[in-house]
């Protein structure tokens, strides 16, 4: 299928973009490697002191890095034209998207790549193999569970990055809504309570993104990652939905050049 | 060919707003027909709606009210169906990627507008010798010179040898040379290839040298549409002449003459052919002396579009 | 005033109408401490279910991250600011006109702190009061706030020197992440270090990062007070070695311009 050729091209001339500047590349797919690794320490040394968290133990905390950390480097690589959607959107850049023959969004998504992505997903990997819950056996689980993290992950971010098409100048609450999806995503669900678990299910979606990967990790059963599956479809329905309703209502950055 | 119109519009309207509680109708109530091959300059001065009329045409905006056509197509409906058939070039817009050569970008454009992979390498050898872009192929975008890059930036988009070409302000920032070339070659690729092309400019020089229709937009309205020299005829009817005389100074006080600037020996003047000949003027001039040098030109472009504008803007107060 | 000093306190005062302008950045922040200490206030109490192994109790450390979060979220990332400023090559401009930028990036950034200061500090002040029922006494607060502000200073003066690199590196952000992490981690951004083993204590003190966090931090929390006059000093120290590396990163960079023209 055309689109589908589209799609492979796009992210073949993504990253031949990225690679252009090697030095660049490199340095910042390492540093982002440690500086995941580093945040972890934080945790390690906790861990060293208390015997566990509700159940969680150092284990567990890795394995939640690790699905977070190569969903989110997953997403950052293949689609991170997500994080600069919103400023896309206000300063008319979708213009020349719109005029070609190919979905505005796919385009707009796969324009950029950022080589961090690929720190966090070597991360991830390692946490995950730290964590003892990557095995040869759970391995193809995990792949899933990751693919649906991520594109739960890419949908809320295409809703809350298309919130310019509404709301005008809002690039910061953008951003803070995602990396709020990101903390929460971070932390053992056992430590949330009634109502926010509610939010991080919903508006936030940190609960798709790694509680129910990490559920299921730990105690597989076929209602979670039904569950787990099911959310990112519809996370992936309803971003490409709104961003579709929001083109409608596209301005295209006649903030800047007068109209005419 | 076909003779119904490439792009039709009727009574197109499409509103901004502007700060939070001023509205502004960039378009008001629009109508046009532009024929298949025809090239057609919009021009206006900022906030006319020639930008968004192309964008409304190229179905990046949705009007709010008023009906359009490109090639049959509603380009806000059957925006996916219409790209195949059109290009564009945003003169402050790239489509090339950055850190990569103009060669890539066209690899990645085939796949886009699913053009086969012999068909582009021929297109693609004949447009870079077409354009020279020979020696840019292979360099990355961001190491370019602005002429360099927007001609690969047309390159870009005469790829899939669209039937109707949209460029808003494609010569922006160019030196002149640069601009002249551009404009012979969107002359010849459209006459070649039998595209539609519809231009905004705040260029003259882009109007005369590429398209013979000129549309004059004001305050989202249609306030001239004609040819070129239906422009002149109607606007310029004064014809600008510099005689070099013997004489130091010359006396000509003749109706319909009007002197601009006097220097010794050189007298500049504003005549209407109509009421008086330009051999009376001739005549009377000569017989003050011996005329050494004379050179007739129209009304310069810039200055009928100024004077068209400044009518409109008296009628509206 | 003497026209001179004028000129700066005119910068500082700009910096912080933008501050104050930018109403989501500052509501981002106040929500964001609100959180991280909503999440902290759930981790120790989980945590205090068997015990925390520090002397100190659940509320104590909510407040200390109260703290160390105050400081961290105040702290203008201007890194970002001066990045762009050098790429766009607006920097050349500055230099052609009568004032030292590195003094006016100090008077921006207080500027800014003294704006977002508040409006953060009030954030994490309620929360505080919300998550323990409590608060620490006036006198410690008294104490704490100077010496926060000093900690505001010296991170600034860090991500100042980060900014600066933008003249050698191609892109500073790696290198702004790393120096954050060493920050959260060595400077006892969560945990008060008391927690961390001896060689890791060891390693941060010879950092920065404790005075810029840990250190003010625990003037809150009883049990893991710094010794104040040392605070004081190794505060002094580091701001003054940050802004001798700042001062000769800059002239370096005037004289790379001046010989190869930006």
């Amino acid at each position: 299928m055309a689109t589908w050729a589209f799609a492979r091209a796009l992210f073949a001339t993504n990253l031949r973009a990225a690679l252009a500047l090697r030095g660049a590349f490199v340095i910042q797919a390492l540093f982002m490697l440690v500086n995941n690794l580093t945040f972890f320490v934080v945790w390690w040394v906790l861990l060293r002191r208390v015997p566990d968290l509700r159940g969680w133990r150092l284990g567990d905390i890795a394995m939640l890095f690790g699905i977070t950390a190569t969903s989110f480097g997953l997403v950052i690589t293949v689609a991170g034209g997500v994080r600069h959607l919103g400023r896309a959107i206000e300063e008319g850049e979708l213009d020349t998207l719109l005029t070609q023959p190919k979905p505005a969004l796919l385009y707009a998504l796969g324009m950029r790549s950022n080589a961090s992505g690929v720190g966090d997903m070597v991360s991830g990997v390692l946490f995950l193999a730290m964590s003892g819950h990557l095995t040869l056996m759970s391995a193809p689980l995990v792949v899933v569970l990751i693919l649906a993290s991520a594109a739960t992950f890419l949908g809320c971010g295409i809703v809350f990055h298309s919130l310019p098409f509404w709301l005008g100048r809002t690039e910061t609450v953008s951003r803070q809504l995602w990396d709020l999806t990101i903390t929460f995503a971070m932390y053992p669900e056992p430590l949330f309570g009634g109502v926010l678990r509610l939010l991080l299910f919903t508006a936030i979606p940190a609960g798709f993104v790694s509680y129910l990967p990490a559920r299921m990790l730990r105690d597989p059963s076929s209602v979670m990652l039904a569950a787990a599956l099911g959310g990112a479809l519809v996370h992936v329905a309803v971003a490409v939905w709104v961003f579709n309703r929001g083109v409608r209502r596209y301005t295209s950055g006649s903030r800047f050049v007068a109209f005419g | 060919m076909s003779t119904a119109p490439a792009i039709r519009i009727h009574g197109l309207t499409k509103t901004f707003r502007v700060a939070r509680t001023t509205l502004v109708r960039a378009v008001d109530g629009l109508t046009l027909a532009i024929a298949p091959g025809e090239r057609v300059a919009f021009i206006g001065p900022n906030g006319a709606g020639k930008s968004t009329t192309l964008k409304v045409l190229s179905g990046i905006l949705h009007p709010d009210e008023g009906e359009a056509t490109v090639l049959g197509y509603v380009p806000w409906r059957d925006r996916r169906t219409l790209a195949f058939e059109i290009g564009t070039v945003f003169g402050q817009r790239s489509q090339l990627w950055y850190h990569l050569p103009p060669r890539d970008t066209f690899a990645l454009l085939a796949r886009v507008y699913e053009v086969d992979s012999s068909v582009h390498r021929r297109r693609l050898a004949s447009l870079v010798e077409a354009f020279d872009l020979g020696a840019c192929l292979d360099t990355p975008v961001r190491q370019l010179s602005l002429g360099q890059r927007m001609r690969a930036e047309i390159v870009a988009s005469l790829l899939h040898a669209p039937r109707v070409l949209f460029l808003d302000e494609p010569t922006i920032g160019l030196d002149v040379s640069a601009k002249a070339a551009i404009r012979g070659l969107l002359r010849g690729q459209s006459q070649d290839g039998h595209a539609t092309l519809l231009l905004t400019s705040h260029d003259t020089g882009d109007i005369e040298h590429v398209c013979e229709r000129v549309v004059i937009l004001h305050q989202g309205k249609v306030l001239w549409d004609g040819s070129i020299d239906g422009l002149r005829r109607r606007y310029m009817k004064t014809r600008r002449l510099t005689l070099w005389s013997e004489a130091e100074q010359l006396t000509l006080d003749l109706p319909g003459a009007r002197v601009l600037a006097a220097r010794p020996h050189v007298t500049e003047i504003a005549l209407d052919p109509g009421t008086t000949p330009v051999g009376a003027l001739v005549d009377a001039a000569c017989r003050q002396g011996l005329l050494h040098d004379l050179t007739i030109e129209d009304t310069p472009l810039d200055e009928v579009i100024r004077e068209i504008y400044g009518e409109a803007a008296r009628h509206v107060s | 005033m003497t026209p001179r000093v004028a000129k700066y306190v005119a910068f500082g005062r700009v910096a912080a109408a933008h501050a104050l302008e930018n109403r989501a950045e500052l509501g981002g922040r106040m929500a964001f401490v609100a959180i991280i200490l909503g999440v902290f206030s759930s981790l120790w109490r989980a945590v205090a279910e068997h015990g925390i192994p520090i002397a100190a109790d659940r509320a104590a450390l909510v407040w200390y991250l109260a703290a160390t979060e105050w400081i961290v979220l105040t702290a203008p990332t201007a890194h970002v600011d001066i990045e762009r400023e050098i790429r766009s090559g607006d920097i050349t401009c500055h230099l052609t006109r009568p004032f030292s930028y590195p003094l006016a990036l100090v008077a921006q950034g207080i500027g800014m702190i003294l704006v977002r200061g508040p409006f953060v500090g009030l954030a994490a002040f309620v929360c505080g009061v919300v998550l323990t029922g409590g608060a620490p006494s006036p006198t410690l607060l008294a104490r704490f706030v100077p010496f926060a502000f000093m900690a505001m200073l010296l991170v600034y003066g860090l991500h100042v020197v980060i900014g600066l690199l933008a003249f050698w590196l191609t892109d500073v952000t790696p290198v702004f992440w790393i120096a954050q992490k060493l920050l959260f981690v060595l400077g006892g951004l969560m945990l008060p270090l008391t927690l961390y083993p001896d060689w890791m204590q060891r390693l941060a003190h010879l950092t920065p990062f404790p005075a810029m966090l840990g250190g003010p931090a625990g003037l809150l929390v009883p049990a893991t007070a710094p010794d104040t006059v040392r605070l004081a000093r190794d505060l002094a120290v580091w701001i003054v070695v940050v802004a001798i590396v700042a001062r000769t990163l800059f002239e370096r960079a005037v004289r790379t311009l001046q010989v190869s023209g930006g």
